[in-house]
């Protein structure tokens, strides 16, 4: 029941020129539907691995029996407080939930929708106004992504640098970088709560500093909880996805045609990009000895449910590692699953749609630049270093 | 066509929503309203669609009550409830 599998370490995690991550842990499939991998953290502990998208669906609902507090951040500062709401578990989630979900429900983007499209279109216009070809992570992907989330946070652009290397070394730096990067972050997000208790604008800490839960305001450790996932949240996953989906655009003429001809196809497509090219692996703790398919989990023990795994189950999805675009009936999982499903998930949807509208209207026919290489990785948030592309 | 909608499982998602605002409603948190759905004829593909892109399967086709709706109608066609 062991394998050597690991989503940091295999063959194809590291950072990887012309890499292809997905197709490499796609493999899993080959296996039994559970086996402990030793090694599948960043700090290099041992996980169960959920392989088939129906168990995942099981562990991700049953939040009696796996606890999603893990504490990942604050471990990395050797400290013990939960991301809210991710690494809380239900009831408690449930109450932190309904206040912060208005604020990002489907209703609420389809407000901020105009101003997300201006961003893109300024970046677009700036690029294609300088040159025929450019990188598109850091032209792009990245100034894109994190500013309409720092816009969020009522946040001002001219950090925005900053902010995506705090990120960089949190999610991708190692040891010493990556704890320094978790302390200028908890401090930015404590000076910020404070500064908004002072002088409240209408902005999102102001919200939180100002929220109340079973009718008392949040402790500071709550509001800390808050504003470090929310900004962590933000910081690469988005820009990611367009990178990864570009990359692929890129690639496959023919499905950009498609897309050029019929821009309706956009939102559908994004769905289908999204199932193939999933991000994020969730973990979840073990509460109590349980046998799961003939494994004997025990408590304490951590569980991987990989959304890249799930998202190419054969019993799943017909051809799993074939992308097709009007693929319909796509219950991919790249949000998650259950009470925990991704809170950002309405607004990280209509980013990624209106970056390929804006991108595939605005730029021709655009192919990967010849001498130059992506650079794929794996890990924690699967991703794309750099993606030049060339539209001469 | 109708929709059993399990309220207790949804979770959020919005997907019946994108597919088919008309038919699926949601609440200011973004979840779907409980109630069981009647879909119009004209807002069926939409509304399959929706239902079937539901990741937690909160979404229900009931085929069952279409088939009762044909029955009850040829009856009543026949004149009655005459079996
Ligand atoms: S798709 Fe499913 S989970 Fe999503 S809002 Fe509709 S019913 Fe709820």
């Amino acid at each position: 029941m062991v394998r050597d599998f690991s989503l940091f370490t295999s063959p194809g995690m590291g950072p990887t020129p012309d890499g292809d991550p997905h197709a490499a842990v796609a493999c899993a499939h080959d296996a039994l539907p559970i086996f402990y991998s030793p090694n599948n953290t960043r700090d290099g502990r041992g996980t169960w691995v959920i392989t088939r998208a129906k168990d995942q669906r099981r562990v991700l609902h049953d939040t009696a029996t796996f606890s999603s507090h893990r504490s990942i951040f604050a471990s990395a500062l050797g400290e013990n407080w939960p991301m809210i709401p991710l690494e809380l578990d239900p009831p408690a989630h449930g109450v932190f939930r309904s206040l912060l979900n208005p604020l990002l429900s489907p209703k609420r983007v389809m407000v901020l929708e105009p101003a997300i499209r201006e961003r893109a279109i300024v970046l677009i216009d700036g690029i294609s106004a300088a040159s025929t070809s450019c990188d598109v992570m850091k032209d792009f992907a990245f100034p894109f992504a994190v500013s309409i989330f720092l816009h969020f946070l009522g946040l001002p652009d001219e950090r925005l640098d900053t902010f995506v290397g705090w990120g960089k070394d949190l999610l991708h730096g190692e040891g010493v970088k990556r704890t320094a990067a978790a302390r200028t972050i908890v401090a930015f997000i404590d000076d910020l709560a404070a500064e908004r208790r002072k002088e409240p604008t209408d902005d999102f800490m102001t919200f939180v500093v100002e929220a109340k839960v079973d009718g008392r305001p949040l402790t500071d450790e709550e509001v800390r909880g808050i504003g470090v996932l929310v900004f962590v949240a933000g910081l690469d996953t988005v820009a990611t996805a367009i990178g990864f989906d570009l990359a692929y655009l890129a690639r496959n003429p023919k499905d950009q045609q498609l897309l050029r001809r019929e821009p309706d196809r956009i939102g559908l497509a994004a769905e289908e990009l999204l199932r193939a090219y999933s991000t994020v692996q969730m973990i979840r703790v073990a509460k109590k000895d349980i046998d799961f398919e003939g494994a004997p989990i025990r408590k304490g023990d951590y569980i991987s449910c990989a959304t890249m795994i799930a998202n190419r189950d054969p019993a799943e999805f017909e051809n799993p590692n074939t992308i097709d675009l009007a693929r319909e009936d796509n219950r991919h999982t790249a949000f998650a699953y259950g009470p925990h499903r991704c809170l950002g998930s309405h607004l990280a949807r209509r980013e990624i749609v209106i970056a390929l509208e804006e991108w595939l209207s605005r730029i021709p026919d655009f192919r990967i630049k010849e001498d130059t290489v992506p650079i794929t990785y794996g890990g924690h948030v699967f991703g794309i270093e750099n993606l030049i592309l060339d539209w001469s | 066509m109708r929709i059993i909608v399990h309220r207790d499982k949804c979770q959020g998602h919005a997907r019946c929503w994108a597919h088919a605002p008309d038919v699926f409603k949601l609440d200011d948190e973004g979840y779907i309203l409980p109630g069981d759905i009647e879909v119009a004829e004209r807002d069926e593909l939409l509304a399959t669609r929706g239902a079937r892109s539901c990741p937690e399967r909160a979404l229900e086709i009931d085929r069952a009550f279409d088939a009762l709706l044909d029955r009850f109608l040829f009856n009543q066609a026949c004149g009655g409830f005459n079996t």
